[in-house]
């Protein structure tokens, strides 16, 4: 190993098998993959998926990335056997390669300081974004989320209401004649986020077993049943 | 913490570093030989012939077709439950035991049991309002109508997996053409208790 | 391949200052302006990473501005740290390596020193996008789109030079530090021009891009820092305690083994892909036990009886923790892939506890210890010329501030796995329970500045020393050298 131009081949060499491996090879196995490509488990006719996302979707993915939301929120459903991602209700299913087909940039983040967003269209609203977005101690006491109000803007009320103004409730609410509204940016991300599903079963990710009652959703209390009244 | 003194140099400081041409010992030749058949087994344990479809928790591609649901009936309940956790799972849970003033239980109720589907596909087409009991306690909410949100299959895979997978359930499928006669029949608002038990079950 | 190691022997011991062809000859500028350039940014990006560990202290701190959001300075504090400190003091330190060892001036001081400042321009504006909103959105890639070209000119710049300076060696054999120097140079523009072409320029379809910049990431770290910190810890260990390196096939081992299976890896357990590509990366991972293990028999072999000379040499002690933590940073990688382990630990504070051992602990402490004893020959001074009450914060508070922060991020991110893992604890219960260890961790982050504030003013004291007395006479006599 004393000759520089065979070091230099070795290097080449090993760099270029994990370069094989890693970028090209996935390139060309599913670097081809397309919408029309999915089959839906159990739909009579096949379904387009996934569906691209709405035009304010995707400026909202841009605040997103900006605002690097992506190092506390991941969005990806791992598989049954790793964590409880399915037992919280994130997602139905595992994650597949197919369900980032139309996002740009991919952002899956890697750590989890809160939950994980890859469904998180199925399960809030806009009001319920925004509330979070300006004040998100308030809908979940104790939460490390800062607050985006750079998003928001708070102005004088002109003459009436404005249909967008956030309904806060009387402690933090502006003072009065004066109303807290989402700036586009903030009504972007919300329609972001609220994009953000990975529906149906695919044929690489069939329905799983069923999970049993014990462990599903336990935290939610379910209904104070009477015995069967049969 | 002055290295370097001049009165005390160490020794060989400012030669450059040679190295002895030690072998490399034996137990690490063979830890590296263990590690890279480990590799191998591991592989071809998780690698699933490094087919494209082949996601964990599945080996092979093989295992990937198996679990997918094989015949017309499986296929429905799949379809079933790809409705009922898009919708239905939001106010009667997952579990399907529904929560307090939300939604009722399916799991155990007398009407999603019923013998015969009518009901059932009644209240799924056109909702219901006004109070109900079920497993012996009452519920007074409303439930919006899904008639123009999903087709007759839909509608008939997602009752047929309510009543046959859904917790301890245990009932007969529902047909696509049964959901059919029930959405001919027009109704204008949701369905209440009193009209429901007109319908027959047996 | 004869193996002969380099006959380095035959060099004469004189006084190793006199050598005429002795790196600290050739005209230091350069080499100042990476060092200098390295520890400002260093000082930011721990300012940074500070700034987003109080964040979790008090969610509303600095949070009116969109500049200092937390996902801004997190991403920001780890691109000052990648772009502003550990590429250049790599290449810096890498170049001083391949001037010494090959008993060559380095070549084209100019444009090494151009490159240097074209980089740091670079890199300053990048880190100012990243807090104005224009990162990429991929972890440890966080440049922005225009940044990329402007980096990749002056690594080129650098590079070059280092290429040349190696091919000017007056040195046959190579010593294995030359070959990891040699590793690191060439192995980052190929994955920076790779995941700039294929995140920025063209950007990949869909998960695809994730894949990319994980591997981007793994192998920035893994064998990019990896070699260029391994390098000084090679070159030091022996050279300090005065005995040759124990054996110059196991370095040759580690060499390889760790350039092939280091670079497959960095996928998150249970990632959106198809099972080869995780698999093929827990493979990766698990075999850069060899040369973790051969780096450590190697090393520990050679300091066995000098253990003591430790305390007496700053850069002798600096660099073997490196060597420590570089291994206990490495095992972690290599426990926290296996599929059982990474089912509860992945997607927690634990990998970010990995990163930062692997960051600062090793990283960073083999920089350090390489500048306290590069920085006073290119300035013609003693190394008493570093202040010693400084130099002792730095060590102290660097360790202390790293051991804390990466025990509690640990610890937190352990506990927070195994809570999760259990779907009946919900998510802000666990999150509650996981802030004290991430609270105390702040207290690391503090020290670490601190030390880092002690190195900048230590590095300014003795930069500025021959300023004062000397400085334009060594300029003038060094400056006809280089022409000739």
């Amino acid at each position: 190993m004393n000759r520089g131009p065979l070091l230099f081949l070795g290097l080449f060499i090993t760099m270029a098998c994990s370069w094989l491996g890693f970028v090209l090879g996935p390139q060309l196995q599913i670097g081809g993959l397309a919408q029309t490509n999915t089959v839906v488990v159990g739909d009579a006719s096949p379904q387009s998926y996934p569906l691209a996302q709405p035009g304010a979707a995707r400026q909202g993915a841009e605040i997103y990335r900006a605002n690097g939301c992506s190092a506390c929120h991941t969005q990806m459903i791992r598989p049954l056997q790793s964590g409880s991602d399915t037992h919280r209700g994130w997602g139905a299913r595992r994650s597949l390669a197919e369900d980032y087909l139309f996002d740009q940039p991919v952002m899956l983040g890697s750590v989890r300081v809160g939950p994980d967003l890859a469904n998180y269209g199925r399960r809030s609203d806009l009001n319920g974004v925004l509330l979070r977005l300006y004040i998100p101690q308030l809908i979940t006491p104790g939460s490390l989320m800062p607050s985006y109000r750079y998003l928001f803007e708070t102005r004088k009320v002109d003459h009436f209401l404005s249909r967008d103004a956030l309904v806060l409730p009387s402690q933090i609410a502006p003072a009065a004649g004066y109303e807290v509204i989402p700036r586009p940016e903030a009504l972007a991300l919300a329609a972001y986020v609220l994009s953000l599903r990975q529906e149906g079963y695919l044929f690489e990710a069939p329905p799983p077993p069923l999970l049993t009652n014990a462990l599903v959703f336990k935290t939610n209390s379910p209904a104070k049943t009477n015995s069967p009244a049969k | 913490m002055t290295p370097n003194e001049p009165s005390q140099p160490l020794p060989g400081n400012g030669a450059e570093p040679t190295a002895n041409p030690a072998p490399v010992p034996i137990w690490l030749v063979l830890v590296f030989g263990a590690l890279v058949y480990w590799c191998q087994l591991y592989l071809s344990a998780h690698a699933g012939g490094f087919s494209p479809v082949v996601y964990t928790p599945y080996a092979s591609s093989e295992e990937v077709a198996a679990a997918n649901p094989q015949d017309p009936g499986a296929r429905k309940r799949a379809m079933g439950r790809e409705v009922f956790e898009k919708t239905c799972y939001l106010c009667h849970q997952l579990n399907g035991l529904g929560k307090e003033g939300i939604a009722p239980p399916l799991v155990g109720s007398e009407w999603v049991l019923a013998p015969h589907g009518d009901r059932i596909a009644r209240i799924a087409l056109n909702g219901l309002t006004g109070p109900i009991t079920v497993k012996g306690q009452e519920w007074n909410l409303t439930m919006v109508a899904w008639r123009d949100n999903y087709s007759d299959e839909q509608i008939a895979a997602v009752l047929t997996y309510i009543r046959t997978k859904l917790g301890d359930n245990k009932a007969s499928d529902i047909d696509a053409a049964l959901v059919k006669a029930a959405r001919a029949e027009p109704h204008p608002g949701p369905e209440t208790t009193d009209e429901l038990l007109k319908i027959p079950v047996q | 391949m004869s193996a002969t190691p380099s006959p380095a022997s035959a060099v004469s011991l004189v006084s190793p200052r006199s050598t005429p062809a002795e790196a600290g000859k050739s005209c230091p500028v350069p080499f100042l302006c990476l060092f200098a350039g390295a520890v400002a940014w260093l000082f930011a990006a721990a300012l940074l990473g500070l700034i987003a560990s109080l964040k979790f202290h008090n969610p509303a701190f600095l949070a009116g501005q969109p500049w200092w959001t937390y996902g801004r300075v997190h991403a920001a504090g780890s691109a000052a740290f990648l772009y502003g400190f550990a590429v250049p003091a790599a290449l810096g330190v890498g170049l001083w390596l391949l001037c010494r060892l090959g008993r060559a001036r380095l070549a084209g001081p100019s444009v090494v020193l151009l490159g240097g400042i074209l980089w740091n321009l670079a890199a300053a504006v990048g880190v100012a996008a990243i807090l104005g909103g224009e990162s990429t959105g991929y972890d440890s890639f966080e440049m922005p789109a225009y940044c990329a070209p402007m980096l990749f000119a002056a690594y080129g710049m650098i590079g070059v030079c280092g290429l040349l300076t190696f091919h000017q060696r007056r040195e046959g054999g190579l010593y294995p530090s030359q070959w990891f120097v040699l590793g690191s140079i060439f192995w980052f523009p190929w994955i920076f021009s790779t995941a700039a072409l294929l995140l920025l320029v063209t950007p990949e379809r869909g998960v695809l891009q994730a894949l990319t910049a994980w591997w981007y990431a793994h192998n920035l770290s893994t064998v990019f820092l990896g070699f260029a910190g391994l390098a000084p810890v090679f070159y030091f260990i022996p050279k300090l305690v005065g005995r040759p390196l124990h054996s110059y096939y196991l370095a040759a081992l580690a060499f390889w083994t760790l350039a092939l299976f280091g670079s497959w890896g960095g996928i998150p357990g249970g990632a959106p892909l198809p099972s080869w590509m995780t698999s093929l990366g827990v493979v990766g991972t698990v075999v850069t036990a060899v040369p973790l293990l051969a780096v450590a028999a190697n090393l520990f072999q050679t300091v066995r009886h000098d253990l003591h000379k430790l305390d007496a040499n700053p850069t002798l002690r600096f660099t073997y923790v490196a060597l420590v933590f570089w291994i206990i940073a490495g095992a972690q990688q290599i426990v926290g892939v296996l599929p059982g382990v990474s089912a509860i630990t992945g997607l927690t504070w634990f990998g970010v506890a990995q990163q930062e051992l692997f960051r600062w602990g090793f990283f960073a402490l083999a920089v350090f210890g390489a500048l306290y004893h590069i920085v006073p020959r290119l300035l013609d001074l003693e190394e008493s010329a570093w202040c010693p009450r400084l130099l002792k914060a730095h060590f102290y508070l660097t360790f202390l501030g790293i051991l804390i922060s990466y025990l509690c991020l640990l610890v937190c991110g352990i506990g927070q796995g195994v809570l999760l893992a259990d779907p009946r604890h919900t998510f802000p219960e666990v999150m509650k329970s996981s802030m004290l260890p991430l609270r105390v961790s702040t207290m690391g982050d503090f020290f670490v500045a601190f030390g880092t504030i002690a190195f900048l003013l230590n590095f300014a004291r003795i930069l500025t020393r021959p300023c004062r007395c000397c400085c334009g006479a060594a300029c003038a006599a060094s400056k006809p050298r280089e022409g000739a």
